[in-house]
């Protein structure tokens, strides 16, 4: 694929879900991984895992950016759930290969353990799916504002952070871009012993690095040109007030809070 | 047909609320030995249909031929592909990455896994076809050569495979006068000289015009019109309409037909232009 797509990364959409605050989704989603750490039965998180697909189908996001989404942690959750299988006693006992057992306590716990690990992962991917980065990191900044009394740069974290991630996909480009120059030029990077592929890589990081470099340098001299300078007071261009959209989804969000209890006893 | 396409279709990010048609059925084919110019304004396609033709961009529908043949996805047939059609990117001194010039040019024929005499063959031949001065030149950090020098080290590092076709993605940019002309004269050299088929994008005609004999023309993804350079540049105004426009020069001419001075308007040069009026005014 020339131009691939980040796990995570921000789905443009105009659902309510995308218009929320980004203050508000992220003290609602600390409060949900909360309680999701919380939850003691299965029955519980079930219920949180279909709030979950709820709020998907709700915010307009395609199914495959679930899947692409939780492929990251299949490794894992094979890896839990075999550990959980043979390793946890108590209950009765399912069946057995050779000096292995697997009993029906493992069983329950490792399907609880992996309930939760995709409960976490869809909540954050459902934040982070419908959040430019941008306001994500604005959000976060709001948050961390009261340090900066403390000589904590909270504004200046955020701009380190706004950077950064706006030149992600650039460099994501760049380097495509040059990997397909030097194969031009007969580069191999996909064939050869480990040693080897690294050695490969020399021609792609150089110039990234070099134009990486160039690129901060631009970027500074155009921000100063602009006038920013470090502890000025800056203003935003949009509007972050919380609206009264806000407020309904909070109150959504509660009740699912309690819903999901309910099932937790 | 010696290089071309058929149908050839790209789609980026195909699946995704991203999925940009950036080529849409383009079919052409080009004569060996020819100049070839790929007009189109900036996002046309241009730069993603020269990755197509040496196989560096996989179709998403369509083929892509060379020597009569279609390219295929086979990898082992798609890194020949690479020896014999060399393609120099934008910018393309960007992809230094070497400490020496010597290096740099050395690193397409290292790569083809060629005994270190035979490199050195190949950078000197590379070196000097490119009209650089100087053979120290070769122990310097690319990075201490002016703008026009680079490019055409850049070049070089390209024409060191030995290909037969050479295609360059917008290489005047960024160059000053000067730079311009010996990269046009090389290009000129390695085209009616060495034989080799070149094909040239650019959205800026002036000066390249004269070099070419066909032209193939972009615009959002799709082949307006492709020929003989003379036919393309006749239809001034589905240029126009595209914002491209032709060589100062030719257009000069064409005001001074319209205004009703006899004067044929297939000029690319100011010699030519110079000529071509001098004779009409003797016509009376």
């Amino acid at each position: 694929m020339a131009r691939s797509i980040t796990m995570g990364q921000y789905i443009p959409g105009d659902s309510i879900i995308h218009q929320l605050n980004p203050r508000f989704k992220i003290i609602t989603l600390i409060m949900v991984l909360a309680l999701l750490f919380l939850l003691e039965t299965l029955a519980a998180l079930v219920v949180s895992l279909c709030a979950a697909l709820a709020l998907f189908a709700l915010a307009g996001v395609s199914f495959n950016y679930l899947l692409r989404g939780l492929r990251p942690i299949l490794y894992i959750s094979i890896f839990a759930l075999i550990i959980y299988f043979f390793f946890t006693p108590g209950g009765v006992v399912l069946f057995r290969i050779g000096f292995l057992t697997v009993e029906s306590e493992g069983v329950e716990q490792g399907i609880f353990i992996i309930a939760r690990l995709v409960a976490l992962v869809l909540f954050s991917l459902l934040v982070t799916l419908t959040t430019t980065p941008l306001s994500l990191t604005h959000g976060m900044a709001y948050f961390f504002s009261p340090l900066q009394r403390l000589g904590f740069p909270a504004e200046e974290m955020a701009m380190i952070m706004a950077v950064a991630l706006r030149f992600i996909p650039t460099l994501m480009e760049e380097s495509q871009r040059l990997m397909r120059a030097q194969q031009a030029r007969g580069a191999d990077f996909e064939t050869g012993s480990i040693v080897k592929r690294a050695r490969n890589l020399v021609p792609l990081i150089v110039p990234l690095f070099v134009s990486a470099f160039r690129r901060a340098d631009e970027l500074a001299t155009a921000m100063e040109a602009r006038g920013f300078r470090i502890g000025a007071k800056r203003t935003r261009m949009q509007d972050d007030r919380i609206a009264f959209k806000d407020w309904t989804a909070l109150a959504v969000i509660l009740v699912l809070i309690v819903l999901v209890l309910t099932f937790n006893f | 047909m010696y290089i071309g396409t058929e149908q050839l279709t790209h789609t980026y990010m195909p699946g995704t609320p991203f999925a940009t048609e950036a080529l849409q059925d383009i079919t052409f084919n080009l004569k060996q030995g020819c100049f070839a110019l790929i007009i189109g304004p900036s996002g046309s396609g241009k730069s993603t249909l020269i990755q197509h033709l040496n196989g560096l961009l996989k179709p998403t529908a369509g083929q892509v031929f060379f020597a009569g043949q279609s390219t295929g996805s086979d990898k082992k047939a798609l890194l020949n592909l690479r020896k014999k059609i060399g393609l120099v990117f934008q910018m393309p001194e960007e992809q230094f990455f070497s400490e020496t010039v010597f290096d740099e040019i050395a690193f397409a024929p290292r790569n083809q896994g060629l005994g270190e005499k035979e490199v050195a063959k190949r950078v000197s031949d590379a070196f000097k076809k490119t009209g650089l001065k100087s053979a120290g030149l070769l122990k310097r950090h690319p990075f201490q050569l002016s703008a026009g020098q680079k490019r055409l080290v850049a070049i070089a590092a390209v024409l060191s495979l030995n290909p037969e076709v050479l295609i360059l993605d917008e290489p005047t940019v960024a160059l000053d006068l000067e730079s311009k002309n010996n990269l046009f004269n090389l290009l000129a050299k390695l085209n009616r000289k060495e034989g080799l088929t070149v094909i040239v994008s650019t959205h800026h005609l002036d000066d390249v015009a004269a070099l070419a004999d066909t032209a193939l023309v972009l615009n959002q993804g799709r082949l307006m019109l492709w020929g003989p350079l003379e036919e393309v540049f006749s239809r001034r105004e589905l240029l126009h309409e595209m914002g491209l426009s032709l060589p100062a020069v030719t257009e000069i001419m064409h005001s001074l037909a319209e205004s009703g001075f006899p004067v044929n308007t297939a000029v690319y040069t100011i010699q030519k232009a110079q000529q071509e009026i001098m004779a009409a005014k003797k016509r009376g």
